[in-house]
């Protein structure tokens, strides 16, 4: 199943490598509507954790409005659901160093989840 | 307008640091165009990366509470559904100020969010982040919780609000962000 989403100036890219197995999702995150972005992304992913044994999603976002992180919220939910079926699921955070704000936000979902969850510092 | 008046609204923003204001209908490309307007200004301040954000942020998230408002309200008069911004530069800081009318059955509400977020140190402003995600998680449009401390968390002094009386349904709430 592809997922391809070009990033636009106020939407994160968001691919799938079926080779690597990740789902990534760069750039920024504070449309009007993040429900209405998201919602392919959250279908895809449902559908994906379905078919798959697992998968890893990849997050490097570096601002994201207060409506695309209870988005975010849903992703990992559904990855949590995936998990607790005995799916391998993890997901990788990105952020860079200079952006201290992203590291909690990534703390913050990390204390939400129980499945993997990598935080890893980009020096820039 | 008259040049005088333009002129004395001039000197009024000059004074009081304003880099960007604007007053009207509040469209979704209104709002991305003034943050990238907002991000080159803090750029050319060569403001650090993350203060930059920071000021952006709170930015979009008054934007943006304000027009999931009035997108929910529908108001039937033009002028109820313009809004205002404010932008402004003091010292060290940045102001972020914004206005829109609201309904008068909705003060009660927004009120005590603001002074529950006014009186809430960074720990607690964590612990409210945390409920409210919970709680606002798959409800669209679900007011202005989450948006509200997001901004607070970011601000360097409590939230100052108003609500001025419009008229016997509606009042002007005015808040202001200093980052």
């Amino acid at each position: 199943m592809e997922l391809n989403i070009a990033r636009t100036g106020t939407t994160p890219e968001v691919r799938w490598d079926p080779v690597a197995g990740v789902l990534s999702i760069s750039g920024e995150s504070y449309p009007e509507n993040s429900f209405d972005f998201f919602a392919p992304v959250l279908q895809w992913l449902s559908m994906s954790l379905a078919s798959l044994g697992g998968l890893r999603v990849e997050v490097s976002v570096s601002y994201m409005n207060s409506s695309s992180i209870k988005c975010m919220l849903d992703i990992f939910d559904a990855l949590g659901d995936a998990h607790a079926a005995g799916k391998k699921v993890d997901v990788v955070w990105n952020y860079e160093t200079d952006n201290p704000r992203a590291l909690d936000l990534a703390e913050e979902f990390r204390s939400e989840v129980t499945f993997p969850f990598l935080v890893h510092a980009i020096g820039s | 307008m008259t040049p005088q008046q333009l002129s004395r609204i001039r000197e009024e923003f000059t004074r009081e640091g304003v880099m960007i204001c604007f007053n009207g209908a509040f469209a979704h490309s209104i709002i991305e165009e003034i943050g990238n307007a907002l991000r080159r200004y803090l750029q050319d301040q060569e403001e650090q990366k993350s203060a930059a954000l920071d000021v952006f942020a709170v930015y979009i998230e008054q934007a943006q509470n304000i027009r999931a408002y009035l997108a929910r309200k529908q108001f039937r008069e033009a002028a109820a559904g313009n809004a205002i911004i404010v932008i402004a530069r003091k010292g060290e800081r940045y102001v972020v100020s914004s206005g829109n009318i609201v309904e008068a059955e909705d003060q009660p509400a927004l009120a005590s969010r603001l002074e529950e977020i006014r009186g809430a140190d960074a720990a607690e402003l964590k612990r409210l982040f945390k409920e409210r995600l919970r709680a606002d998680a798959r409800s669209p449009g679900g007011g202005a919780g989450m948006g509200l401390i997001e901004v607070a968390k970011r601000c360097r002094e409590p939230l100052e609000y108003a609500f001025h009386p419009v008229d016997a349904g509606h009042s002007f709430f005015c808040l202001t962000a200093v980052v």
